[in-house]
């Protein structure tokens, strides 16, 4: 069963990759601009406080995602160290993949705060973790939602997650699936528009284990 | 005429100030329950149904601070104080800075030269009411609002002919594409792709699809009823900058001509018809 499940993964993904193999598409047409000269003009324009230098060093990814306009475009050399990247990324809680506290991940889910900052006002609080899910997806039923993301309502039910199997090995093989995209969202899906909220530290492996929670666990609203 | 409308937008204006100013409209951009929502979206359609645009006032704002500022020495490309039709024409490249300048950068530059502002001075007067909700009038806004609306009628046509526009639509191009900052996202995670999608309630404009970064563009200095004033390209780039958790926007920086640059190249062709209006 485990393996099944392993095995199916593995499938989607080979087929990705074969899928954006198949469209050979050329790497983007020689550069006109020095990408450094890209990067001097846009850090021309950020302010330089000392706190939020960090925000603006691009890493590798970051790097060769910036090259393509989607992934349909991307080879598939470029596709696969993405995600090796990412993979290489992702850390788990001290306990290892466990069911999360669905209650915890309801408020991340819903709280469109966090992160957000300028001197002149409009700006979260410190404190503020939210990870503004809404904004993309539609989740539990009746709350209004974004179109840019997959459809989450029911999501658990439909990796077949019941109150019956909730403690056996392929659950927890399908809470960690679903960790890893909500850590590194590049991961499994490379240079999707989902910020890769674990691996920039926007949440804690517990936060996610807890948003994972509230997609799947079967008492959660998102699969009532 | 002229005097009578003038009034009549003043009325209107003072009303929709009065009703921003209530408590629903308070000091930040928190985000709002349904009922004001609700509210926000009827006094929204109400403006819309009856073509009051509350924005209209910058204009008479404007007019006077380009006096009180000497700007009628300001030459936007077409001569000093030649105004008409100037801002269709922009970013284009000025001999004079030795640069590619969109409308607001060049307004900056001419602050300094004939007002006597210094940089630092001129970033505080383009900031005035940069996170203010309701009664915030800035000379800034106005002059910005005064020139746009100008060239009201004339279709946008930036000259990517010129080499050195040219370079700086590419530099605008790829900075549009370059994922950066804590949660990943470029100017693209929003605002591009042929499939049409929505944040929230709201329908995003795509790069990708025909005519919809001049649908976006020329409509700005576009009147925000949720704050009650209208808000300038650069003001928009910051508020997009901030969502996107990069640093903070500097106006009239590099970043913000290559962007204009690249979004007013694709809107080339575009009719201007400021000021426009959204929630």
């Amino acid at each position: 069963m485990k393996k099944g499940l392993i095995l199916t993964g593995l499938f989607v993904l080979v087929a990705g990759v074969v899928q954006a193999q198949q469209k050979k598409v050329q790497p983007k047409k020689e550069q006109a601009v020095k990408q450094e000269e890209v990067m001097q003009v846009l850090k021309s324009g950020l302010s330089s406080d000392p706190r939020f230098a960090w925000k603006i060093k691009q890493d590798e990814a970051q790097r060769i995602c910036s090259q393509y306009p989607s992934r349909e475009e991307m080879p598939a050399s470029a596709v696969q160290k993405v995600i090796q990247l990412s993979q290489a990324e992702i850390k788990y809680p001290q306990w290892g993949i466990y069911m999360g506290d669905w209650k915890e991940g309801k408020k991340l889910v819903d709280s469109p705060r966090g992160g957000r900052y300028a001197s002149y006002g409009f700006s979260d609080e410190p404190t503020d973790k939210g990870g503004n899910c809404y904004a993309c997806h539609l989740i539990e039923k009746g709350q209004p939602g974004g179109t840019m993301g997959p459809n989450l309502y029911q999501y658990g039910k439909r990796w077949g997650i019941t109150k019956e199997n909730l403690n056996s090995p392929e659950t927890i093989e399908k809470i960690k699936a679903v960790y890893n995209i909500v850590y590194n969202s590049w991961s499994a899906f490379p240079c999707s528009s989902m910020p890769r909220f674990g691996y920039h530290g926007v949440f804690s492996p517990e936060d996610v284990a807890n948003i994972v929670a509230f997609l799947l666990h079967p008492d959660s609203p998102v699969n009532k | 005429m002229r005097k009578k409308v003038v009034l009549g937008v003043f009325t209107v204006g003072a009303l929709v100030g009065g009703i921003l100013s209530t408590k629903a409209f308070a000091q930040t951009d928190r985000e709002l329950t349904p009922e004001e929502e609700m509210r926000l979206v009827q006094e929204f359609n109400r403006m819309l149904a009856e073509g009051v645009n509350p924005g209209e006032i910058w204009y008479e704002v404007g007019k006077a601070a380009i006096k009180k500022y000497n700007l009628d020495k300001c030459d936007l490309g077409l001569g000093p104080g030649v105004f008409k039709g100037a801002a269709a024409q922009l970013p284009r490249y000025f001999a004079d800075a030795g640069k590619v300048m969109d409308l607001e950068t060049r307004v900056g530059w001419c602050l300094q030269k004939y007002a006597g502002m210094t940089q630092e001075q001129v970033l505080k007067f383009v900031r005035e009411c940069w996170g203010k909700t309701g009664n915030c009038v800035s000379e800034y806004d106005g002059i910005i609002m005064y020139l746009t609306m100008e060239s009201n009628g004339h279709k946008i046509n930036v000259n990517l002919k010129d080499p050195h526009v040219k370079k700086m639509f590419e530099i605008g191009k790829q900075i549009y594409y370059a994922r950066l900052g804590p949660w990943d996202f470029n100017c693209a995670t929003c605002h591009a792709g042929t499939k049409e999608v929505r944040i929230r309630a709201t329908r995003l404009w795509s790069a990708d699809r025909p005519g919809e970064a001049g649908q976006a563009v020329s409509i700005f200095p576009k009147y925000l009823v949720r704050w009650g004033l209208p808000m300038t390209m650069h003001y928009r780039y910051a508020e997009c900058i901030r969502q996107m958790r990069w640093p903070e926007f500097i106006p009239h920086s590099d970043l913000g001509v290559a962007l204009s640059t690249y979004l007013y190249g694709l809107a080339n062709g575009t009719e201007i018809k400021a000021p426009g209006i959204g929630r």
